[in-house]
């Protein structure tokens, strides 16, 4: 047959068919992650960036250890907090997750509950580390009788405040409503070159202080059936403060309405702002882009509206390991090695996070730095979780509260109004299931 | 079907082959199919395949424990039905489509067939320093142009803010151009319509180069103007490539999710300003709801099959196709 000219197209034709099938073959083998056959490991580790202090020298030391310890490579890959949610999702989609990642509280149980991440609970608890670990990261990573994270870290919002502009006009840090509304009034007078407190309309964190404090709930659990209660009265009027002090008070800036919680940072770094709401890692942070800020920054808790201090979401992350994963083991390893002993207290140490586990926790609660204090008080006192189910990360992907807070900081909805819209949004979902 | 034909005839006839008695391979009859076969199996993988999933898709409700389980929950037509029940698809979501789409399309063939007029006057060194020009906004790519023109209009110190200010159209100090619909998307035009128009006045200007001199100095003698002459000779000779750039420009600006989704409040925390694109992105992806979101794909395909058909029956005869 191949001796016949005849035939010479058909090989032609086989000989295009199988370079196209060569090339198919090269394109469905890049990509993914996970180890390659041989001795040399490679695990791939997602860590979430966004309001926090540069993690590269951590990274390095910690690839640098881990390798030595295991003789694994570490691949790591950073993501920003405002896109990861949906990066996670479609990797689950892809098949193309990472081995080791950094998990935000709220989404865990979504994940989890979908059944692309590993039960840790019966490896934290040989490791005999289950008696340790801070109990809000637990119970936002625990969903019916597994665990599907290591508590990593904790944080909590409070108010960063420039402390040079208080000295100059004279004010204190405010314990009540009225005062804090009292102190941003006092700044735009003083000092109109700066926003007094921007108000962010895609940051739901530093709405729900403000919405517990007021005496309202986000969501509660009755019978096995969530019920979003945005539209109560006592949220509603907390709400209505929060939006308050941008519509009523302008003591934030019209573009703030777009605005999510890296751009508070970033015009607190350029000197634009006097006050904001920020996470307790992210005065470091701050620091890092201008040092001409030091010794002018400060911070104190968000306060209940007659004194004492207002509920703060406890937040924080948990390292888990993917299903897909193809060394499980070796996931634990640095899942383990990450969440206790040196390098959790030098993470805590250098993202200025509150560690994952009691012991060290404790320990940095105790801290006298003005920048840490009053972080550790609103979390040892107030820090409050957000409600634990899997829809609730649906909820925060569908951006209902960020939707909510746009639309009555730019005036096209009344609070009424907005927060019936959100708790009908929320109520579905609830419904739906994930 | 050419190399099928002119094979033909050398079946039977045997002086016709160099080699007598030699028979034809059984294959030869499917020689096209094999020389056809790399190609076709690329669209096959690439888009027949996708389209067919996308379809099945639609007719399920699949979430994140079905992506991860396998497990399938037929639905038969619900998502559908959800989809045309919902009022934000017919209030808002699908008018900022289709506006949107139809002044997008209309803006960039029209400022494309200007600048490709002005091109087709200018001496050819001139021309060849415009034509870079303009390539530089075709080549920045979505991501970059998107986010260099939110910059531009950024509430308070945006350039183009300070500028409108400085108008007394505005006030800067209030105005937030992303916040409201109308404004949203008229920055979201000017995104698109300086992405799109160098194509549209590229392969214009390749048709207006292709026009015979003489038929111009004709009309000139006859007396035509620049209008006249636009309208009856250089448009209708050119018939086929407003076709092209049309049809190509309406699938693009009616699927354009990037230059929306990167904008303020365009990734679904402005609910008013979702399109059919960006909407079945967050069904998907942030809702986790792919059947729904695969059921909005499909209606935005069906859309943009419907509307091509129909601005190609309306601008052009069947027979110039």
């Amino acid at each position: 047959m191949w001796s016949r000219p005849g035939s010479r197209g058909t090989r032609r034709a086989a000989v295009a068919l199988l370079a196209v099938s060569a090339l198919a073959v090269a394109g469905c083998g890049g990509g993914g992650g996970g180890a390659d056959a041989g001795g040399d490991r490679t695990l791939t580790v997602w860590i979430m960036e966004g309001t926090n202090p540069d993690p590269t020298s951590y990274i390095t030391e910690l690839s640098a250890a881990f390798q030595e310890r295991t003789g694994a490579t570490l691949d790591v890959q950073f993501l920003q907090w405002a896109s990861a949610h949906d990066r996670f999702v479609t990797a689950i989609a892809g098949g193309t997750t990472p081995d080791v990642a950094e998990v935000g509280t709220t989404w865990i149980a979504e994940f989890g509950d979908a059944g692309a991440l590993v039960d840790l609970g019966p490896r934290i608890q040989e490791a005999g580390l289950s008696d340790g670990l801070v109990d809000g990261l637990v119970e936002a990573g625990t969903l019916g009788a597994a665990l599907y994270g290591m508590p990593w870290y904790a944080g909590v919002r409070s108010i960063v405040y420039r402390t040079d502009v208080f000295t100059e006009l004279g004010l204190e840090p405010p314990t009540t409503w009225d005062e804090l509304v009292a102190v941003g009034q006092a700044v735009k007078e003083g000092r109109p070159d700066l926003v007094p407190l921007p108000i962010a309309g895609d940051n739901e964190f530093a709405v729900y202080p403000f919405l517990w404090g007021a005496g309202g709930e986000i969501a509660t659990q009755d019978g096995g059936t969530w019920t979003s209660h945005v539209d109560s009265p006592e949220s509603r009027a907390g709400i209505q403060f929060y939006a308050d002090l941008a519509l009523r008070h302008g003591l934030s800036t019209p573009a703030a309405a777009n605005w999510r919680e890296t751009h508070l940072k970033d015009a607190f770094t350029k000197g634009e702002a006097a006050m904001i709401f920020a996470g307790s890692w992210t005065p470091k942070a701050i620091l890092e882009d201008a040092p001409e800020l030091e010794g002018k920054i400060g911070a104190f808790p968000i306060p209940g509206p007659d004194g004492g201090l207002a509920p703060s979401v406890l937040g924080g992350s948990l390292l888990s390991v993917f299903e897909s994963s193809d060394d499980q083991d070796l996931a634990w390893q640095l899942v383990e090695m990450m969440g206790t002993g040196e390098f959790a207290a030098k993470w805590a140490a250098e993202s200025s996070y509150f560690p994952g586990t009691e012991e060290l926790l404790n320990e940095a609660a105790q801290s006298s730095d003005p920048l840490v204090a009053p972080f550790a008080r609103q979390m040892v006192e107030s820090g409050r979780s957000v409600p634990v189910t899997p829809a609730f990360g649906q909820i925060q992907g569908n951006k209902t509260i960020a939707a909510m807070m746009r639309s009555i900081l730019t005036g096209e909805a009344t609070v009424e109004q907005a927060t019936s819209t959100a708790a009908a949004e929320m109520n579905e979902i609830f419904a739906g299931g994930a | 079907m050419t190399v099928a034909e002119r094979t033909r005839p050398g079946r039977g006839a045997v002086g016709a082959s160099p080699r007598p008695g030699r028979r034809r391979p059984r294959g030869r009859s499917t020689r096209p199919w094999l020389l056809l076969a790399p190609a076709l199996l690329v669209m096959g993988g690439l888009l027949l395949y996708p389209l067919v999933r996308v379809l099945v898709l639609s007719l399920q409700d699949f979430g994140l424990r079905e992506l991860v389980s396998g497990r399938t929950n037929w639905v038969g037509f619900d998502n559908y039905a959800e989809l045309l029940a919902n009022p934000d698809l017919w209030r808002t979501v699908l008018p900022n489509t289709v506006v949107f789409a139809v002044v997008a399309v209309a803006l960039t063939v029209v400022v494309g067939t200007l600048v490709a007029l002005l091109l087709a006057r200018l001496s050819p060194v001139v021309r060849g320093l415009v034509t870079t020009a303009i390539l530089v906004a075709w080549a920045i790519p979505a991501v970059t142009g998107t986010y260099v023109w939110v910059f531009i209009f950024t509430p308070v110190d945006g350039i183009a803010v300070q500028a409108l200010d400085a108008l007394g159209l505005i006030d800067a100090a209030t105005a937030n151009p992303f916040s409201d619909r109308l404004s949203f998307y008229a920055v979201a035009t000017l995104n698109v319509v300086h992405h799109g128009f160098p194509f549209v006045a590229l392969t214009v200007l390749a048709g207006l180069l292709t026009i015979p001199q003489e038929l111009t100095e004709a009309a000139v003698i006859d007396g035509a103007g620049p209008w006249r002459r636009f309208w009856s000779l250089t448009f209708p000779m050119l018939r086929p490539v407003f076709a092209v750039v049309t049809v190509l420009s309406t699938i693009w600006d009616f699927k354009v999710f990037t230059q929306i989704y990167l904008m303020p409040g365009g990734d679904g925390v402005n609910r008013n300003v979702l399109t059919l694109g960006t909407w079945s992105y967050v069904e998907s992806f942030a809702q986790n709801r792919y059947g729904l979101g695969a059921a909005i794909a499909v209606l935005l395909t069906a859309l943009l099959l419907i509307i091509t058909a129909v601005y190609l029956r309306l601008l052009f005869r069947e027979e110039e196709l």
